[in-house]
Parts: C-alpha cells; sequence; structure tokens
C-alpha cells in the first residue's frame, strides 16, 4: 500500500501490533484471574443484561426458598400446639365417659368437674403459644395472645398471614384458635371451650342425660374439628416441602444458567492465553530483529 | 455512582477551562506561531530559507490538531493562517492571534472534553437516567408506603440523594394496624422485576453497549491515524536504508571524481616530465 517503508514506520507498527498483542493478553489474564468472562459491561452488553436478570430472579427465589422454611417451621410449631391439644380434647372425652355413668359418686364428679376446669385452662395455654415471639393462634394481631387469663374470649382477629412461596403465589399459613377453642360459654358457639365449660357445669349439677347424651357428641366435633385442621396444616406442610425442594432445583438451574453467561471457559480461556502469549514473543522477536538490521550492518 | 459521574464530569470541564484558558496550551501554542510566521516571512523576503524555523512550525501545527480540528491556509509571504474548530476569527493570521473565542464543536480533545462534561454531554445524560431509574424505585415504593414516604430525595438528583427515609420502627407492613399482617410488604415484594428494575437494567446495558462502541470506534481511529501517519512518513520520512545506499552512492561519486583527478595528473605529469626533454 505504502510506497515507500521507512525505519520510523517499521517501528512504528511493530510498536502498535505489540500494544495490541499486551492488550488482548491483559484481558484474557484478566478473565482467567477473576473467572469471568464478563469483568464489565462493555465486555459483552447483551450478556450482561442477560446476568442481571438472572441474578434477580436468583434473589427472589433464594427469598421464596426463606419465606417456605419460615412458613414450614411456622406450620410444625402449630401441628405441635394442635396435636398436644387433641392429646387435651381425648382425656376430656375419658373424663366425661367416666363422669356420665350413673356409678359415679357427686364427689366423684366434682372431682372430674375440676380437672375438666384444669384442661380447658391447658387448652387455652397451648393456644397462646409462641414461635419466635409471635402469637401463633392470633391471626394477625401477633402481639396480642388469644385468651386472657380469666376469660375464654377469643382476644385475635381473623387475619391472614400470607407468605409468599413463588413469583405472585401465596399460602395462607396461620390457624386461628377461634375456629377450633371458639369463645367459651359467653359466646354459646358450640366450640371446644363452650363444651368443656358447659360439662363441668353438667358435672357439678349431676345431669348424667346432658352428659350422656349431647355432651359426647360435641366433644367428638370438637375433636374432628382439631382433626380437621391438622388434617389442613399437615398438607400445608406437603405443599411448603415440595415448594421448597422446587426452588432448590429452580436455584440451582439460575445458578447454572448464570454461570453459563458470565463465568470464564477455564480450558479455552487457558489455550487462548497460550496462543496469545507464543504470538505475543513472536511479535517481540520478530521486532527484536527487524529494529536492529539494517544497510550498516552488511557494510564494512 | 452519581458521585462518580459527577466528579468525572467537573474534572473534565476543568481540563478543558486549563486548555483554553488565556496563556493556556492553545494559546501559547497560537502565540508562537504568531512569532514564527513573522520569522519565517522575514527570512524569505531576504531570500534565505528557514528551514528550522519551518519544522518547528509544523511541530506546533501536530500539537495544536491534536488538540482540536486545525484547518491550514498557507499565504504567498510565507506565513500560513491557522483556523482553530468552528472558531469565528481565525486562531493565528500572520502574526495576530484571537484568542480566547467560543468554540462549539471544536472536535480533537477539546471536543471530546466538551462533549463528556457539557449540559446534555455523555455523562450528563447517563447521569439522568440513573436519577431517572432512582426515580422510578423511589415513587413506586412510595407509592405503597406513603405515610411516611419510604425514600427520600431531591427532584433533579434523585441519584444522589436518594435515602431510606424511615426508621425501622416506622416501617409499615400492612394497611391494617395488625402486627403480623404483611400485605404492603406482600405488595412491595412484588415490585420485584418491575418497572425500576427495568430501568437500571436498561441503563447498566446502555453503558456497556456505549462502551463497547467506543472500544470498537478508537480501534477504527488508530488504524486510520496509524494509515495516515504511514502516508505521511512514506514522503517526508527516512529510511536508514536509503539513506545508506545514497551514502555509499555519494562515496563512491566522489571515488571516481578523486580517481579521475589522479588520472589526470598522471597524464599531466607524462606530458610534463617525460616529453620533450628540450635543453636537457
Amino acid at each position: 500500500m505504502n510506497g515507500r517503508i521507512t525505519t520510523g514506520m517499521l517501528q512504528r507498527n511493530i510498536l502498535a501490533d505489540l500494544q495490541r498483542s499486551t492488550s488482548q493478553l491483559s484481558r484474557t489474564q484478566a478473565k482467567l484471574s477473576s473467572g469471568k468472562e464478563i469483568t464489565r459491561p462493555s465486555d459483552d452488553p447483551a450478556g450482561t443484561a442477560k446476568a442481571l436478570s438472572l441474578r434477580e430472579s436468583l434473589r427472589g427465589t433464594q427469598q421464596h426458598a426463606k419465606n417456605v422454611d419460615d412458613a414450614i417451621t411456622w406450620t410444625d410449631a402449630t401441628e405441635s400446639a394442635l396435636s398436644s391439644m387433641t392429646d387435651i380434647v381425648q382425656r376430656a372425652r375419658t373424663l366425661v365417659v367416666n363422669g356420665a355413668s350413673d356409678g359415679t359418686d357427686q364427689t366423684s364428679r366434682d372431682a372430674i368437674a375440676k380437672e375438666i376446669d384444669q384442661l380447658a385452662e391447658s387448652l387455652k395455654e397451648q393456644a397462646n403459644m409462641r414461635y419466635a415471639g409471635r402469637q401463633l393462634f392470633s391471626g394477625t394481631a401477633t402481639t396480642t395472645a388469644p385468651y386472657d387469663a380469666g376469660s375464654d374470649a377469643y382476644a385475635g382477629n381473623t387475619g391472614q398471614m400470607a407468605r409468599e412461596i413463588g413469583p405472585g403465589v401465596s399460602v395462607n399459613v396461620n390457624t386461628t384458635a377461634d375456629t377450633i377453642l371458639g369463645s367459651g360459654q359467653a359466646a354459646g358457639d358450640d366450640k371446644l371451650l363452650d363444651t368443656l365449660r358447659d360439662i363441668s357445669d353438667h358435672l357439678r349439677a349431676g345431669d348424667g342425660a346432658s352428659l350422656r347424651g349431647t355432651d359426647l357428641d360435641r366433644i367428638d366435633k370438637g375433636v374432628e374439628s382439631l382433626l380437621t385442621a391438622r388434617a389442613t396444616n399437615g398438607a400445608l406442610t406437603n405443599r411448603l416441602e415440595s415448594a421448597s425442594s422446587r426452588l432448590a432445583a429452580v436455584e440451582e438451574m439460575t445458578v447454572k444458567s448464570l454461570s453459563d453467561t458470565e463465568d470464564a471457559d477455564l480450558a479455552k480461556t487457558m489455550i487462548d492465553l497460550t496462543t496469545q502469549t507464543s504470538a505475543y514473543q513472536a511479535a517481540l522477536k520478530a521486532g527484536a530483529n527487524i529494529v536492529q538490521s539494517s544497510l550498516m550492518d552488511f557494510l564494512r | 455512582m452519581d458521585g462518580q459521574l459527577g466528579q468525572l464530569s467537573d474534572a473534565a470541564a476543568a481540563e478543558y477551562a486549563t486548555l483554553t484558558a488565556p496563556n493556556g496550551k492553545v494559546h501559547l501554542i497560537a502565540k508562537e506561531l504568531g512569532q514564527l510566521n513573522g520569522a519565517i516571512s522575514d527570512a524569505l523576503q531576504t531570500g534565505s530559507t528557514p528551514n528550522d524555523l519551518m519544522d518547528r512550525r509544523d511541530l506546533l501545527f501536530d500539537q495544536l490538531s491534536e488538540l482540536g480540528q486545525v484547518s491550514l491556509t498557507p499565504q504567498d509571504n510565507g506565513s500560513v493562517t491557522v483556523a482553530f474548530g468552528d472558531a469565528a476569527t481565525p486562531l493565528v493570521d500572520g502574526t495576530t492571534v484571537t484568542w480566547p473565542q467560543t468554540l462549539t464543536t471544536p472536535n480533537g480533545r477539546l471536543g471530546a472534553l466538551k462533549q463528556l462534561s457539557d449540559p446534555g454531554g455523555t455523562l450528563d445524560t447517563y447521569r439522568k437516567s440513573l436519577s431517572a431509574a432512582a426515580r422510578t424505585l423511589a415513587d413506586s415504593v412510595n407509592d405503597l408506603h406513603a405515610s411516611p414516604p419510604f425514600f427520600t430525595f431531591t427532584d433533579g438528583s434523585e441519584a444522589a440523594t436518594l435515602k431510606v427515609g424511615v426508621t425501622a420502627s416506622q416501617i409499615v407492613t400492612s394497611t391494617t394496624a395488625d402486627p403480623g399482617a404483611n400485605d404492603l410488604a406482600g405488595k412491595i415484594a412484588g415490585l420485584r422485576s418491575g418497572s425500576a428494575d427495568a430501568a437500571y437494567r436498561t441503563f447498566v446495558s446502555t453503558l456497556g453497549a456505549d462502551v463497547n462502541a467506543v472500544n470498537r470506534e478508537q480501534a477504527n481511529a488508530k488504524a486510520l491515524t496509524q494509515s495516515v501517519d504511514d502516508r505521511r512518513t512514506s514522503v517526508n520520512g527516512v529510511s536508514l536504508d536509503e539513506e545508506m545506499t545514497n551514502l555509499v552512492r555519494f562515496q563512491r561519486a566522489y571515488q571516481a571524481s578523486a580517481r579521475s583527478m589522479s588520472t589526470m595528473d598522471e597524464m599531466l605529469e607524462q606530458l610534463i616530465m617525460r616529453t620533450g626533454r628540450v635543453g636537457l
């Protein structure tokens, strides 16, 4: 292209070529030492945008996994409280059967009535169980105990506690005590507390007919409502556990495709580095030879 | 990040001001060019060729054209009129120097600095889109968490002034007063992948694409510069081989003429010393 090649031109061309090789080498070295294909957005703008949205969905998945873990411990705590309640109600049922028989005298019935009262208090204690400082059975009024000592009235609310376990997927994790235990005799809602207080009254009054009749049915209904609550809660736990493993799989997939997008292919980069190093050395050697020699070396 | 962009912009503006100030680099080069113009036309009038002055002037032209677009108009008296950038009056006309002048698009290094730091320039645009992304984030969260506003900022410099405006105890998680309710928190979490994320992602990929394009353009410009420089040196550069060859050629010519002198001398010697020995 150029008619006449001058010494300065040669030198400048060699310098420019060396510069190009060095900058390629430095980029490859940066890739190797950081392990990343993309170290700054300009390396691959489209890849950067993809990596950003992948990282965003990774964060989302991780947060959902945390929500699921929280929800699972919540349902586990609920289950353990409900299971204790079932034991208590079963014990109450045995006592009612004992007390209902006509062979039981009034002293024994009074004693049984006392125990029933204690069992009702235990039910309230179980309902007042807290998990991580929050009331399990109070709805969304998590700082208010569902039952105050000396009162059977439910003090919580019916709020649903939602946990987001996937994009746009929420589950309600809480069980409220009013659906199982109710608000006692004053409300007359036929729930467990109402039933137990009535049974205690019937025992003290020696009303064997009511005990044998409606009271047993009512306590059975109470057991049933407990079991229903436990079944719902258990199904929720199952669902949460499958969500947890699904989220783990999604997270792994996202991490993999993030790594595909922004991590350097080590073998390829290594080979690139070797190729570029030898090209650089060849350029250096050729440059050294050309720059040194001139016609002057061949004339005496 | 907004602060860094601001510092960068300030640094570019400061360098532009230093270069173009009275007695800055442009002015100093222009003054020396004016003096050289005078000296060269004087020398030409007396019939001599001031090669070293012209070389010095060429070097100054090179330096000046690094800073901005330069066009040269040679005059009959040997002086050169220099137009610089899009300045209204020639920078150097004979021995007259007109500086400072207003430049809009001077090109060269000054043009780049100006484009970086000017309002509406590259850095300003980046700061604006960063602020727009910050504004979208703040607005979308504040729409849900309005009292007190979750984010506070100053209009016009959102990216620099964006702050969380609430303390931990002021954060509202629900539209109801129940401590366990989280409907609002859930809605805010639902903003993920929304317009604020998209705005920031667009900003990052635009920035990346810009830098990528600039890198490519730089490589092209380098190749072009080198090719033009090669053209120039192929005309006015020095090839050692060529000079050596000329040296040998002239040396040989000198030897040849010396040899012809000695031949002539020998002939004369023959003529004078050996012929017609009259009177001996």
